[in-house]
């Protein structure tokens, strides 16, 4: 297992008052699931914490999770990621998705 | 195998037949009459074994009130078969569960010995479901041999050998079995037997005290927790 | 009328689909990281959830009790944490006399967490019998091409109630490890067609052991589970005694019929092959016998 964290600037989230948290994804072979909480420090930073059973990717995931911290606005929230082996492009698919689930407008 | 039923019941286990290696049968223990079911000799159970097996249990709840059943475990599974898939194993093994539930709702105390083998379904789908289970020093217990395990989850056996050193449920055994709560007691076998069982029944409630257990001995120190933890967010 | 297809769905999603909208208030949700400690010794990930949501919902105003297991997580497997969300939500559901709805997709026992698991396992079957002797419905939703094997399979047959659909199988041994024992020749796991046959919803349903079948969407499964909620099946002693004659009639009959069709057309069913291809619904209205 690889661990690691990294925070990035990011435009402040805008936090939905009937949301404390979303979850999108599972863990599974080539999958990966994504926490967003909100985080009482540094609302224009987002803090990523990332455990996967692929280890030796460090590079590509902060790549990617830079990029997806520059593109929308995620400052304020603590992004915890499972991950079983997901490609770049699942890895940014997850992140929307937990992103949208958070700030959708159904309950 | 007589020897095993002659340790607990002496003469009176004559009384208990064997249908081929499926235990049915009334026997008495320390004066006292009990129903006795179960399986001998590390035989596989089936849907016609566990039939068997319900039988006796409604002949008991029928003909004997309050009387306790004793169940025996030392059995390998079951054997996987397709017809026995298509004609619905699971639930023949539910049926026998639901005899025993009505059994004990009817005042009949149920107390397990897993005397041999007692392993995943075969323990599941009656020995597990008592109000107190027991193991011999001598039995096996737990879900799978280390071999199996690392077959199927390709993790290799040295390393869950060294696990298995801290984490009792990785090991098999009557001992890390009862770490876990899965067992109150673990005997030996020895004269003592008849008494012990004897007491055993005496003392057994319907409470299940496995994972207070599980929690004490240190095998399990999650699950109790867990399901307190559930039951007070669910009251709030 | 939604057609969303049930089997597709992830738990959360089929949760999301089926209850009222915004009425599942979630039990030990993720954040809360109450996890696995056995995977990360074993350097496999672990989910918030250990791979069951559970929590307390309501269905066309109808307070019950939920759980859904995530099968894409080790097989939707019980581990002890797991298994004890399970226990807990099951007292819960005793303690309050309400219903209790599984959404199962589980291969059964987790092997990672050895007997751990299986103890859990056998302390929820008795919590299941805990809400039957209180009144509180239990029922076991099996839509998904995982189905509900071992452990679970027995928790499933357990429970008040089966919902199924075609695409749900319950069994003890699955497909791999019965051809592994008995042989290609005997048992072609590689055969879909065979093994949902042997052990699916449809067959399941035909012999008396799911109570309802439904079409594989979420409006179904809904509609399904409305219409058992309110029915409760606490055994005595006249029911296991019934049970045991249909039971041991059906070994008689059937024990020695190695072909799911051939069963099938002892049951009623006169055009097997058209049998096969209809959609629940059509199954259970033009082709399965009615039930008395």
């Amino acid at each position: 297992m690889e661990k690691f964290q990294q925070s990035f600037p990011s435009k402040q989230v805008a936090w939905p008052a009937s949301r404390k948290w979303a979850l999108s994804g599972v863990v599974g072979s080539g999958n990966l699931e994504v926490l967003i909480e909100p985080s009482a420090a540094a609302p224009a930073s987002v803090s990523y914490s990332v455990e996967t059973s692929f280890p030796g990717y460090k590079d590509s995931w902060l790549a990617a999770l830079g990029d997806f911290a520059s593109h929308y606005a995620v400052g304020g929230t603590t992004i915890t990621i499972h991950d079983q082996g997901a490609s770049p492009i699942v890895i940014t698919m997850r992140l929307r998705q937990a992103l949208d689930l958070l700030t959708s407008v159904k309950p | 195998m007589t020897n095993l039923l002659a340790r607990f019941f002496g003469d009176s286990a004559s009384g208990i037949t064997l249908t081929d290696k499926i235990a049915t049968g009334y026997a008495s223990l320390n004066g006292s009459a009990v129903c006795v079911i179960g399986t001998v000799e590390g035989t596989y159970i089936n849907d016609a074994a566990a039939l068997l097996l319900s039988a006796q249990v409604l002949d008991c709840i029928e003909s004997k009130p309050g009387m306790p059943i004793v169940m025996l475990v030392d059995s390998a599974g079951q054997e996987p078969n397709r017809t026995a898939e298509m004609l619905g194993l699971p639930f023949y093994f539910g049926h026998l569960l639901t005899c025993l539930e009505v059994a004990r709702e009817a005042g009949h105390k149920l107390v397990t010995v897993a005397t041999g083998k007692a392993i995943g379904g075969a323990f599941l789908c009656y020995g597990m479901f008592a109000d107190a289970i027991y193991a011999l020093d001598s039995a096996s217990l737990g879900l799978m041999p280390v071999e199996a395990m690392s077959a199927v989850t390709k993790i290799p056996v040295a390393t869950l050998q060294e696990l298995s050193k801290t984490l009792p449920a990785l090991e098999f055994g009557a001992g890390p079995f009862a770490l876990l709560g899965g067992v109150m007691e673990v005997w030996p076998t020895d004269d003592s037997l008849p008494a012990k069982l004897s007491a055993a029944i005496d003392a057994a409630t319907t409470e299940d005290t496995r994972a207070l257990l599980g929690k004490e001995r240190g095998g399990r120190p999650q699950a109790l927790d867990v399901q307190q933890r559930v039951l007070a967010e669910s009251a709030a | 009328m939604s057609r969303v297809p049930y089997h597709e769905l992830k738990a959360r999603e089929r949760i999301a689909a089926i209850v009222d909208p915004g009425s599942f208030s979630e039990i030990i949700p993720p954040p809360e990281r109450v996890m696995s400690a056995y995977l990360p010794k074993l350097g496999i990930p672990v989910a918030f959830d250990d791979g069951i949501a559970i929590g307390r919902a309501s269905i066309a105003g109808k307070p019950l009790y939920l759980a859904a297991q995530v099968g894409q997580f080790v097989g939707g497997s019980v581990g002890e944490v797991h298994s004890a969300k399970l226990v807990g939500l099951l007292k819960s559901a005793a303690r309050d006399r309400l219903p209790c709805v599984f959404l199962v997709e589980s291969g059964g026992v987790r092997l990672h967490e050895g007997s751990s698991g299986e103890i859990g396992i056998a302390e929820a079957i008795r919590a299941v019998f805990d809400c039957r002797a209180a009144g509180a419905p239990t029922i076991a939703v099996i839509g998904s091409d995982i189905g509900a094997y071992g452990g679970m399979g027995i928790l499933s047959a357990c429970c008040d109630f089966r919902l199924m659909t075609e695409h749900g199988r319950i069994g003890i041994s699955g497909p791999i490890v019965i051809e592994k024992w008995m042989g290609k020749e005997a048992f072609d796991s590689s055969n879909r067609a065979l093994v949902w046959k042997t052990s699916g919803g449809k067959t399941r349903f035909l012999l008396g052991d799911a109570e309802a079948l439904v079409n594989d969407s979420t409006d179904a499964v809904r509609d399904g589970i409305l219409s058992l909620l309110s029915r409760s099946a606490k055994p005595d002693l006249a029911f296991v005694k019934a049970r045991q004659k249909f039971l041991q009639e059906r070994l008689d009959t059937f024990g020695k019929t190695p072909d799911p069709d051939a069963i099938w057309a002892a049951l009623g069913i006169r055009d097997v092959a058209a049998a096969t291809l209809a959609e629940a619904s059509e199954f259970v209205e033009s082709f399965a016998p009615k039930k008395p």
